[in-house]
């Protein structure tokens, strides 16, 4: 029971850093990104044709993630060029046409057959009361809670993390105080990228690799993200964690088991509808 | 029906025939190219399907591909396990896919804007999975899914996707002129104002998310037609992200617009193929399309284009079509019975008529007491006003009375009926009317189309004419969408007494009109309770318009009632003067209302 429920663990941890991403790049910049984990996958095939052309892992990884952050940061200045003042949904569907487009281009450039990702650390395990530990698993939950910790510390106790916040939530009155948009913006998105390219790195070795599927990484990230109200860091990584788990314990009960890439749907039916139940009407009065 | 029909046939008599241009082209094409064009119909479907459920109603979804799949699926097992001729399960397969609309619709009573489209993006994930687990019956023992008998050639089949496009377009346009069916639009607008207008929110969601499943799901049983043997590749997450871009991108709210997002999504990449361009560059374009469309507001390519369009034909026929309703109005004929009698236009009530009564009515927000056992009763005939500072609880009060709060304690009742276990909109329908400070007429329609909406009912365009009149609103014909906010809150008002309301609650009506605007509207309110049979609760800042049309006045502070009485007495009592008009200044004949309340 623990086993598989710690074998969940780099799936969790993967959804958990997608969540946090889509958090950040929603409280920060005003999108829900469904474009999130495209960025994402972007930089970990980047980072898997270089490891392949022979660079070492240790540089290639560092050079994936700073592809999933440009990329990403070159669409956060799209979105506040084209669209500063539209409203979330208009810029969710603009993340729509943001990652049909860049799928078609990432298909062309890395095919879309699936490539074998290689395991960040190879063979390194340890055994606790019975249970085997992979540093695989340990990381993707380090990562994720060290990534959300420090995020969290970044918006509510630094300088920076005030003028983001407040660039986000009224962006003119900011750059009127001498917030530095351009500058910011920038930040956000590139750090939202960073995020989201560690979460298909950490997976890939473990799931079907293709393009398609890495970008699809979004659904349960999205899930974590909302059951976070897109608010919370904190609960983001416990639902994407949770989530994670949760596929690896169905996979003990046979009836669900082929279906467990499901569940995440299905937590966020329960949970939401729960959650909203007060929600009768819209905002529009 | 049929004369309908025919009218509709003459009116869009152009279209029509640039329709079967198009079909007669199509036919002409090699085979290879109808079949593409067969594909294309398909998409239009599932395109059209988008154009319901976000064009019309606004609610995002990411899953139209799924539905289209669901289709698909069960046409794929009809045609495996049954002999049923190929309609009967393309309708089934249609039918087949409601239920999974119906829940994400109920998914859309709580969940709203980006949260849906994250539900409904999962619901795709999800129904992925599921559908890789349970391939379409018949893909592996290669039982093609068998196309209608006389209709097998890809000729013959194009034909018969016209065909059931066709009928789904007449079908939708049928169910557009329903209530429901108008009220996808109240919808995108507000919720609340569509409730007041006496529709169940939630009704018209599901019926927009059934309808929208439907349509998508005999789409994808016109690709099994096509096809014979499917592939789940083409119902992928993505292509329903893709979709929805295209129809975005085109602006699918209407047939050409879905058509054209049809076409464009099956026949553009095929004509790539045969250019030599690499397919993918299709989906770039989509993408950068859609970025580029809405960057220029959110209508799509094809709303520009029905924009300009209108425009030009306004422009074109502006002159002699624009002064034949204003001559009508200066008919004296047409004027008289008004003056000569009032009670020609009380209407059919819609409930009971009586007074409304509050008793002890408690509202609070947590810690915060909005009203504080208020009583106050609304008789029929009487203009109430309501008066108080920001903050006092008016609004609450009149959202307590349309049902959208519940009291903590305290009873409202109509002609002596409890409204406790009333929803909004079944208020709405037993006569609690009430209009939006933002003014809430719906922007797509027309002046007259709307008030005949919020009235419920027909009316015959001379009562219509009279109460548009009565009321100095803009011709029946206008826009909502070219009209100012606050002509937009008479109309509101127009479409109240319209629906036989037996109380009116309208919420600061006089806002932002000018001042000799106002001194009409002011006497007008005071006509209102004589020639419609019912009470008017009136909240306004403008103490102009309160003194010419209140009867009786309350005034709420700190969401007690600190007076109440006629206005003389009301307005002269210190402790209001004190409590809301701010510090008596006596200047020459009287007392200035620049205190807190003047909210323009």
């Amino acid at each position: 029971m623990l086993d598989s429920a710690l074998s969940g663990l780099p799936s969790g941890g993967a959804y958990a850093l997608v969540g946090v991403a889509v958090v950040l790049l929603y409280r920060l910049a005003g999108v829900m990104s469904i474009a999130v984990s495209v960025f994402g996958a972007f930089g970990a095939f980047v980072m898997v044709a270089s490891f392949d052309r022979g660079l070492s892992l240790g540089l290639a990884v560092p050079l994936g993630i700073v592809a999933g952050a440009v990329l990403s940061a070159a669409m956060g200045l799209v979105m506040a060029w084209l669209f500063p003042d539209s409203d979330a949904i208009t810029r969710s569907v603009v993340t729509i046409g943001m990652a049909i487009t860049l799928l078609a281009v990432s298909s062309r450039l890395f095919g879309d057959t699936p490539r074998s990702f290689p395991p960040l650390f190879p063979g390194s395990s340890f055994t606790v009361s019975g249970v085997v530990v992979t540093a695989t698993n340990v990381l993707a939950v380090v990562l994720a809670i060290v990534l959300a910790g420090a995020l969290w510390l970044l918006l509510h106790s630094t300088r920076i993390g005030v003028r983001m916040m407040a660039m986000s939530s009224r962006p003119v009155s900011a750059e009127l105080l001498g917030v530095p948009l351009g500058l910011y913006t920038v930040a956000v998105w590139a750090t939202g990228g960073a995020v989201a390219t560690i979460a298909p790195i950490l997976a890939a070795p473990t799931r079907q690799a293709d393009f398609t599927s890495l970008s699809l990484l979004v659904v349960p990230g999205l899930a974590a993200a909302l059951l976070g109200a897109f608010r919370s860091f904190t609960l983001t990584v416990l639902a994407g964690l949770g989530i994670g788990v949760l596929e690896a314990l169905a996979v003990r009960w046979e009836a669900i088991s082929t279906y467990r890439n499901a569940l995440p749907f299905l937590v966020i039916l329960v949970v939401l509808m729960w959650a909203q139940r007060a929600e009768v009407w819209d905002d529009a009065r | 029906m049929l004369v309908e029909l025919i009218d509709l046939t003459k009116r869009r008599s152009p279209f029509l025939l640039l329709a079967a241009g198009a079909v007669l082209f199509v036919l002409w094409l090699p085979e290879f190219w109808t079949f593409v064009f067969i594909g294309g119909l398909a998409t239009a479907m599932v395109a059209l399907s988008v154009g319901v459920v976000y064009g019309r109603t606004g609610m995002v979804s990411l899953c139209q591909f799924s539905f289209a799949a669901v289709g698909v699926w069960v046409m794929a097992w009809l045609n495996v396990n049954t002999g049923l001729p190929f309609v009967v399960m393309l309708v089934l397969g249609g039918f087949a896919a409601v239920p999974f609309g119906l829940v994400i619709g109920l998914l859309s009573l709580r969940l709203r804007g980006v949260n849906l489209a994250v539900a409904t993006l999962g619901f795709a994930a999800a129904s992925l999975v599921v559908l890789r687990r349970n391939p379409f019956p018949g893909s592996f023992s290669n039982q093609a899914i068998k196309r209608p008998t006389g209709f097998v050639t890809e000729n013959g089949y194009f034909l018969f996707s016209c065909i059931v496009l066709a009928t789904v377009v007449a079908a939708l346009a049928m169910i557009s002129r329903t209530r429901a069916g108008q009220g996808w639009l109240a919808v995108r607008q507000s919720e609340r104002a569509t409730a007041s207008l006496g529709l169940s929110v939630a009704r018209v969601k599901l019926t927009a998310f059934s309808v929208g499943a439907f349509i998508a799901g005999i789409g994808g049983g016109l690709l099994g037609g096509q096809n014979g043997v499917v592939s789940q590749r083409s119902f992928e997450p993505f292509d329903s992200l893709l979709i929805f871009a295209v129809s975005v991108l085109v602006g699918a709210r209407f047939v050409d617009g879905a058509l054209g997002a049809g076409l464009l999504g099956a026949v553009l990449p095929e004509l790539f193929r045969k250019w030599g361009i690499p397919l993918d560059v299709a989906p770039m374009l989509f993408g950068i399309g859609v970025i580029s469309v809405l960057s220029k507001g959110a209508d799509g390519a094809h709303g520009h284009m029905r924009h300009a369009w209108s425009e030009w034909r306004a422009a074109r026929q502006g002159g002699p079509q624009g002064s034949t309703p204003s001559e009508d109005l200066e008919d004296p004929a047409a004027a008289t019975p008004d003056v000569a009698n009032p009670e020609a236009l009380i209407l059919t009530p819609s409930g009971p008529r009586g007074s409304l009564e509050l008793e002890g009515l408690s509202v609070s927000y947590g810690a915060v007491v909005a009203l504080d056992q208020v009583s106050l009763d609304v008789r029929r005939g009487e203009v109430h006003g309501l008066i108080g500072p920001n903050g006092a609880g008016k609004s609450t009060l009149i959202d307590a009375v349309a049902g959208f709060v519940s009291p903590n304690s305290g009873v409202v009742r109509l002609a002596g009926v409890d409204l406790a276990p009333y929803s909004v909109h079944r208020r709405a329908r037993m006569g609690v009317r009430r209009t939006f400070q933002q003014g809430r007429a719906i922007e797509e329609m027309t002046v007259g189309d709307y008030v005949q909406f919020a009235a419920g009912r027909a009316l015959d365009t001379g009562t219509l004419a009279r109460i548009l009149r009565f009321f100095d609103c803009p011709e029946a014909r206008k826009r909502i969408s070219s009209i100012d906010v606050a002509t937009r809150r008479l109309v509101e008002v127009a479409g109240c007494v319209a629906a036989g309301a037996s109380i009116v609650m309208l919420d600061e009506p006089g806002a932002g009109l000018a001042e000799t605007e106002s001194a009409a509207l002011a006497a007008r309110i005071s006509e209102v309770p004589d020639r419609f049979g019912c009470g008017v609760l009136l909240v306004e800042h403008d103490m102009e318009i309160v003194r010419t049309a209140c009867d009786r006045l309350t005034v709420l502070d700190f969401g007690s009632v600190v007076a109440s009485g006629t206005p003389e007495s009301v307005l002269s009592d210190q402790v209001v003067i004190a409590a809301y008009l701010g510090k008596p200044t006596v200047e020459a004949g009287g007392v200035t209302t620049s205190g807190a309340g003047a909210k323009r």
